[in-house]
């Protein structure tokens, strides 16, 4: 098409004149698809009525009433704080149960151990979906439904997707380490945690970040465990909101802008790590 | 000479014990996960299958056997073949939807321009909030009235509103739309990952021969990438199969049963109405089909990774 247009470019020309066509062509295309974002976070400041008339401009005035009026009558620190604490610690459960079985299923190869590798693959072809309701009813005889200890239990489960990325990691780990340890006298624990841990360090962060992004977002397990409003984690607290502020949609933005910054930050400090650790475990298998 | 076979003896008892002792340290690793496997996994997966077969409403503590009573009413109740259909519409829809666009997005995410790291941080960005939160906004966006930002677009083009999310079809084609939206920049920076493990000489062999980019990318990029496609789709389809928050919060399924998912419907009539026995029935049901999806990617996998090889 440009070799016919114009004929004495340069090859180094024409490749110029290429990229810049692509890159109007792919931001012209990521601006558009970002335009919901745009959406969200313009009509904070705007009144009720100037959102009604203008949904996508500039505010005719600028306000912060409705971050004020958000924080006045919804509790969205405590949500926040909530999300955070069932995040904490179910993803290092997670990790670390998941951690402790693959480092348990390399030690040794045994008859024992090739049961729990088919048993595992089991659990980790049954959806969350189809336990909930022998979960809901164990949970609510022991009185963990509506505690944020009964959700970070139900997070658990999630140490099997954990287990699984680690264990491939460590087959390629030089076992030769481990071993030298163990002859200088290191207990199985003490390997784990001083030599183990570390040298798996690459593939802990992925799967850190990865759950810390699907416990973090999820509606599902919360939605169903949780009904007081101060136990809400966050996403239940935007999804509350919604019933809560029918008319008002500019302070329905506003909290969802509250609840998208944390997911905003930890994207921006861990964008390295989230896309080097897709493309390891993509590359991989 | 028995002195030498006691030596052995001995020796091998040691290295038994030395083992059983392996064994047991493994064991005490493993002890957490199992612990895991059968609380959350294996009873209650039990329990399903039990309540299945029964009258069970959670409340009265003698149920009894129904047979396949449950399994009968899942595939004659009407709105949970509803959710049936839909959440298959879906889990296709948004596979074959998100591998068309990912991929001539990803090709172009590689090549050089102004801006590259912006476009792919961008597009990556979409899919970090959650669908749920996500869905609430995008039902402000659909909204039927005028001041909708889809309807206030079509007024300046002198086009009445739309009822985007109170029609069943277009409703349908929102919700699926979305998930591609959200999907699409995650699925490239995957497809990005394989991208850039094609050996450059394969592209510039093809361009001594006079290959044209159309033709290299038939020829080379596609059929390179296939373990990529296998991998995005396989997580597109189980991830679609338990699609539940996306349309919860933006349409609660409706209008009707339109949007209505499987996963909804094990939640309301299990949780929500006791009705354990039938969500239940449907409950192993979807794990049956979750299993044989599943499986069988795997197996396709296996199969094209074994042929491209």
């Amino acid at each position: 098409m440009s070799s016919s247009k114009s004929p004495t470019l340069t090859l180094s020309q024409r490749e110029r004149q290429r990229s810049a066509v692509r890159s109007l062509v792919v931001l012209i295309i990521a601006l558009i698809c970002a335009v919901p974002l745009w959406y969200i976070l313009i009509n904070t400041f705007k009144t009720v009525p100037d959102m009604a008339t203008n949904p996508l401009g500039l505010p005719k005035q600028w306000t912060l009433r409705n971050y004020t009026r958000a924080f006045a009558t919804v509790p969205i620190v405590r949500s926040l704080v909530n999300t955070l604490i069932v995040t904490f610690f179910g993803v290092l459960l997670q990790v670390l149960i998941g951690a402790l079985a693959a480092y348990g299923m390399i030690l040794r190869k045994s008859i024992f151990t090739s049961v729990i590798g088919v048993i595992l693959m089991i659990a980790f072809v049954i959806p969350t979906q189809s336990t909930l309701i022998p979960l809901y009813r164990m949970e609510s005889s022991v009185g963990l439904v509506n505690t944020l200890l009964g959700l970070i239990v139900m997070y658990l489960g999630g140490a099997v997707f954990c287990y699984f990325l680690i264990v491939g990691y460590m087959q390629s780990l030089p076992f030769e380490v481990i071993e030298a340890a163990r002859i200088d006298g290191a207990g199985p624990l003490r390997i784990f945690w001083s030599i183990v841990l570390p040298l798996i360090r690459p593939i802990l962060t992925t799967v850190v970040v990865f759950q810390t992004m699907s416990t973090w977002n999820d509606f599902m397990t919360a939605n169903v465990f949780i009904s007081s409003s101060n136990l809400r984690t966050i996403v239940l607290q935007v999804y509350n909101a919604v019933g809560q502020f029918s008319t008002d949609w500019p302070s329905f933005m506003t909290i969802t802008v509250l609840a998208l910054i944390p997911v905003f930050v930890f994207f921006i400090f861990c964008q390295k790590w989230i896309v080097s650790g897709l493309v390891a475990g993509a590359v991989k298998g | 000479m028995a002195s030498q076979s006691a030596a052995e003896r001995a020796n091998a008892h040691r290295r038994r014990t030395l083992g059983l002792r392996q064994d047991l340290t493994s064991f005490w690793f493993l002890l957490p996960i199992l612990a895991v496997f059968v609380v959350l996994f294996a009873v209650p997966l039990a329990q399903t299958i039990i309540y299945s077969m029964t009258d069970f409403n959670g409340y009265s503590l003698n149920m009894h056997y129904v047979g396949w009573k449950n399994y009968h009413s899942v595939f004659t109740d009407a709105s949970t073949m509803q959710g049936l259909v839909f959440t298959i519409l879906y889990a296709v829809a948004q596979t074959v939807l998100v591998t068309i666009f990912a991929i001539p997005l990803a090709v172009t995410l590689n090549r050089k321009f102004w801006g590259r790291n912006f476009a792919r941080s961008l597009f990556f960005f979409f899919s970090v909030p959650s669908l749920a939160i996500m869905g609430m906004v995008w039902k402000y966006i659909f909204s039927p009235m005028k001041s909708g930002v889809f309807n206030t677009v079509l007024g300046v083009f002198g086009l009445g509103p739309v009822p985007w999310l109170s029609n069943s079809t277009l409703a349908r084609c929102c919700v699926i739309f979305i998930a591609v939206w959200a999907q699409i920049g995650w699925h490239a920076t995957l497809y990005l990952a394989f991208l850039q493990s094609i050996p450059e000489d394969l592209y510039e062999q093809a361009t001594v021969d006079g290959a044209s980019s159309r033709q290299q990318f038939v020829h080379i990029t596609l059929p390179q990438l296939i373990p990529g496609i296998v991998t995005s789709s396989f997580l597109l389809m189980s991830g679609g199969l338990k699609v539940y928050d996306l349309p919860y919060t933006m349409t609660k399924g409706g209008p009707g049963y339109s949007t209505y998912t499987v996963t909804q419907s094990i939640i309301q009539q299990g949780i929500g109405q006791s009705q354990y026995g039938l969500g239940s029935a449907l409950a192993v049901l979807f794990t049956v089909a979750t299993a044989l999806v599943v499986f069988a990617q795997m197996g396709a996998a296996s199969l094209i990774s074994r042929r491209f090889q």
